[in-house]
């Protein structure tokens, strides 16, 4: 690029009267711009200051950094940070590989490709809440058809949704079973959007069905997996409607993730801490996964 | 591929798919034609009796026909958040797309904040108190339109790049003015892309479970999701009454994907392609 | 009367300059044709006309207006677009149509005025079909139509028949000659192609680099060529060059010489040389015959025997490509040599700055 600076360009002789207004008027930004700042971007920037205060939606006293001490101090508040990390990255590793297992079967050469497709996706357009329900229905630990089907098979299934221990991952899997037909059919067209001629080409060349995967596939449907990745790590970041309908956050703390602290934080009153926790999920938000999509989308050239 | 491994596969990803994604489906619907004792043993089996209208009566119309209410509210916030962001999404998408100014910076970055960030709820309870929009179907329509027109407008911006600027500068010879260039010719051509975020959006927003919870409590302003959510405790051991809750509010998301498969897909896959 | 003036205009991006001060005359119901290749500013010219484009610096006089600022709907002008731009959404009515509305005009004059312009163009069996359902060419009459509807004072085309096949394009061109006729109205065209601007043009106005080169009747140009870019961009196929050294004059006979050619004598009257002035030599291909003792001689590399005339390329003893139009049919072969000779009023000398030394002063020439 040549910036100069000096141009030697003789400057219009005459000023000149007016602009002719352009055809694209910046006026129509504006009605978006109203709702989305009143509505977004104020708040954010007022979590800012009420995070620190004890707030009662009233009145507010300005406290510090005391609640984002508490949030690393009860060990409930630890609990919800760290479960929604493990939930993030649980969920988006599952989802990609199970979601690209899913893609490469469902654009090979096997038959109802269509009706496959349509059933692992619909999930994705059911009311989480809804099958947030069933799935409890189902993890029941003595009734549940889940248990029942192990049963069946003589193996004793575990209390799913009531064990301490596994209740996050429970509601992680049905995390994974809710979006993975999502992550599916965008694997699909990126897969689909690769060229034939590379597989026939790698095909002449003796590759395996394997080699074509990990040569071809998997490199060339990049951008796929840049959205697929972003997409289910801020997904499950930000994942509360699951949680909620499945476990409340129980037993006790234990499958608490940071949006359902806010919203307990916020049904018993403390406006302030609850506040705070929606600032340490922006922080969490932007420290994992504004790198993440600068990293996946390095070398990628601009639009 | 020879064609047995081509049958083997199918077979088996029909039995694989029909075990992970059928099964549960079924187990909904059985259980919520079942009578209730049946339903409480919460087992996949075949239903005994099948009061199949009982249980709808008796869903339809508990607290006063809440379910209904939940309906009305449900498609006036759906069609009034789908408007809204179809038109003000357009416009920023297109004059975003078409005009070079030192503000499309910021745009594109407020539009990428509004896609990762999460709302900060108290604060904006807050607000819409001193605004007289908690509680309200139209303050909700607005919060709406603010967390989702950042997906529309990308979609609208990638989509109007694809319209030759000459479309512009032939209704601008024409005589058109800004706004009968856009209403008039661009919004028109914009058809395909606007379906697709109307489909794709309206399935959003009805299933929106968590933004009601907040900023719609009461039972006035109840939308479909809450009602699951109410009715959780009320059927506590009413697995069939809840079940055909769950399938009640299920239905209008499976016609839209009936009709719309392939527009949601198209939606919800772009971007996959470029990046 | 809508006379067309542009006094010095110009036009920048930023620090890059794309029209460098251009000045021209346009008389009203004059058939104008800019020319150029890809990037010369004839498109930015003609979109600075429509006010498509804001004008950086000089003054646009559509008639007597001063139209630099005057919005494109007020300026009188009518355009058709190189992919027509006909609205998808609407039908081949509506479409011509559209302006009219938009002007709020009433309901039975824009019916009637839609037809006539379908009538003219002989498609009123197409106003109720959508873009969609056309071919090419009827999409460039639609597109035509909506400019006619208009009943502007100046058409403006930008590369209409680009898009269109060779057989269509011929059938296009003469249309629109007859439109011109039919119509009477000022109408600036803009393509890369000569050959459309050699049949179609009352005036051509060669750019290059966001400059004129040389603005003139089409024959003007050819016979004429103010400078080696005119005389290379009109004419097909392009004029033969070869730098030479002048070597005597006698009289308004000017001898060159070059190593690979014999001395060859050019005559231009009351043109000014001096022994040993460096100059390029243009003969078209054209000018060229055969003959044996010709001060010309080239090693054949193709013929291609068209039957009513034959087609040479040829090497000169350096090794230079040159190409002669020859009457008739040719039976030359590849390998031989080959004598040419060249009327001697037909060659054209061009100077080191590249002037054709027979113009004096080729600014003249814009004021045609």
């Amino acid at each position: 690029m040549t910036t100069t600076v000096s141009t030697p360009i003789a400057v219009p002789a005459k000023p000149r009267h007016r602009r002719r207004s352009s055809p694209y008027p910046t006026w129509f930004l504006l009605p978006a711009a109203i709702v989305y700042g009143i509505l977004f971007l104020i708040p954010t920037f007022a979590s800012l200051y009420f995070s620190l205060t004890r707030w009662t939606l009233f009145n507010s006293s300005f406290i510090g950094l005391d609640n984002f001490v508490a949030f690393f101090e009860e060990p409930f508040l630890i609990q919800g940070v760290v479960n929604t990390i493990i939930f993030a990255l649980l969920t988006c590793a599952l989802k990609v590989v199970f979601g690209l297992g899913l893609a490469v079967l469902l654009t090979s050469q096997i038959h109802a490709r269509g009706l496959l497709r349509s059933v692992v996706f619909f999930p994705v357009l059911v009311s989480t809440v809804g099958v947030g329900i069933a799935f409890t229905a189902m993890m029941h630990p003595t009734d549940g058809i889940i248990n029942a089907g192990l049963g069946l098979l003589g193996i004793k299934g575990p209390g799913w949704l009531t064990n301490p221990s596994l209740a996050i991952y429970s509601v992680a899997f049905v995390e994974v079973w809710r979006g993975v037909g999502l992550a599916t059919v965008i694997f699909i067209a990126g897969i689909v959007s690769i060229p034939q001629d590379y597989y026939e080409a790698a095909r002449i060349d003796g590759a395996t069905g394997w080699e074509r995967f990990v040569y071809i596939t998997l490199p060339l449907s990049r951008p796929a997996m840049v959205t697929v990745v972003i997409l289910s790590f801020i997904h499950g970041l930000r994942n509360f409607e699951l949680v909620w309908a499945m476990t409340r956050g129980g037993p006790g703390f234990a499958s608490d993730v940071l949006a359902s602290v806010i919203y307990k934080q916020y049904q018993a009153g403390f406006y302030g801490l609850s506040t705070a926790g929606n600032v340490v999920l922006f922080v969490l938000i932007a420290a994992m996964a504004v790198p993440l999509y600068l990293y996946l989308n390095r070398k990628e050239g601009h639009q | 591929m020879t064609l047995v491994r081509r049958y083997g596969l199918t077979v088996a990803a029909l039995i694989g798919a029909g075990f992970v994604f059928v099964v549960p489906f079924l187990f909904i619907v059985l259980t919520a034609v079942k009578d209730r004792t049946q339903a409480a043993q919460l087992d996949f089996t075949w239903p005994t009796s099948f009061p199949l209208w009982e249980n709808f009566w008796t869903v339809i119309s508990t607290r006063d026909f809440m379910l209904i209410t939940a309906y009305i509210n449900s498609t006036i916030l759906t069609v009034g958040s789908i408007t809204l962001l179809v038109i003000l999404a357009a416009m920023v998408g297109y004059v975003r797309q078409r005009r070079k100014a030192w503000w499309n910076g910021l745009v594109d970055f407020l539009v990428l904040a509004g896609l990762m960030m999460p709302p900060a709820v108290v604060p904006t309870i807050w607000l819409l108190q001193q605004l007289g929009l908690f509680a309200t179907l139209h303050g909700m329509i607005f919060i709406e339109v603010a967390y989702n027109i950042s997906f529309c407008i990308i979609l609208y911006r990638a989509f109007v790049a694809t319209i030759p600027r000459e479309m512009d500068e032939a209704a601008i010879i024409d005589g058109a003015r800004p706004m009968d260039i856009f209403f008039r010719v661009i919004l028109p051509m914009l058809k395909p892309v606007t379906i697709t975020v109307i489909v794709v959006q309206s399935v959003a927003i009805f299933n929106d479970f968590v933004n009601p919870l907040y900023y719609l409590p009461g039972n006035d302003n109840v939308t479909v999701q809450l009602t699951l959510y109410n009715f959780q405790s009320q059927f506590n051991t009413s697995y069939n009454l809840l079940f055909m809750n769950i399938l009640l509010v299920t239905i209008p998301p499976l016609i839209v994907f009936l009709f719309f498969n392939r527009q949601i897909v198209a939606g919800m896959t772009s971007g996959a392609v470029k990046g | 009367m809508s006379d067309l003036t542009l006094k010095s205009i110009r036009k920048s991006y930023g620090a890059v300059e794309v029209i460098k001060g251009i000045d021209l005359e346009i008389a009203h119901g004059e058939f104008v044709v800019f020319v150029g290749p890809s990037g010369c500013g004839k498109s930015t010219l003609l979109r600075m006309i429509a006010g498509l484009e804001e004008i950086t610096a000089g003054s646009l006089h559509i008639g007597n207006v001063l139209c630099n600022d005057v919005e494109p709907r007020d300026r009188g002008i009518a355009m058709v677009f190189q992919s027509y731009a006909l609205y998808p959404h609407m039908t081949v009515y509506d479409n011509v149509g559209f302006g009219l509305k938009l002007a709020k005009a009433p309901k039975d004059g824009r019916d009637k005025k839609i037809r006539d312009a379908a009538r003219i163009l002989q498609m009123e069996h197409l106003l109720d079909r959508k873009p969609s359902q056309l071919s090419g060419g009827q999409r460039q009459r639609v597109a035509i139509g909506r400019a006619i509807v208009r009943q502007p004072e100046v058409f403006l085309f930008d590369e209409p028949l680009s898009n269109l096949d060779a057989a269509l394009r011929v059938d296009m061109r003469m249309e629109l000659s007859k439109l011109h006729q039919e119509l009477g109205a000022t109408m600036i065209y803009v393509t890369h192609d000569q050959v459309e601007a050699m049949t179609l043009a009352d005036k051509i106005v060669v750019l290059n680099g966001g400059e004129v080169q040389q603005a003139g009747a089409p024959i003007e140009l050819y016979q004429h060529p103010a400078n080696l870019f005119v005389a290379g961009f009109i004419g097909s196929p392009k004029m033969n060059f070869l730098p030479v050294t002048v070597k005597g004059i006698e009289g308004d006979t000017i001898v060159v010489q070059a190593d690979e050619i014999d001395d060859l004598r050019v005559s231009i009257p009351g043109a000014t040389a001096r022994p040993g002035d460096a100059m390029t030599l243009g003969i078209r291909p054209h000018a060229l015959r055969t003959g044996a003792d010709g001060p010309i001689k080239g090693t054949v590399d193709l013929v291609e025997r068209l039957g009513n005339e034959t087609i040479v390329n040829f090497r000169l003893g350096g090794g230079t490509q040159w190409l002669a139009v020859l009457d008739g049919d040719m039976p030359l072969h590849r390998g031989q040599t080959v004598g040419f000779t060249a009327p001697e009023g037909e060659p054209v000398l061009f100077d080191r700055d590249g002037r054709n030394i027979a113009i004096a002063n080729p600014q003249a020439e814009k004021a045609a």
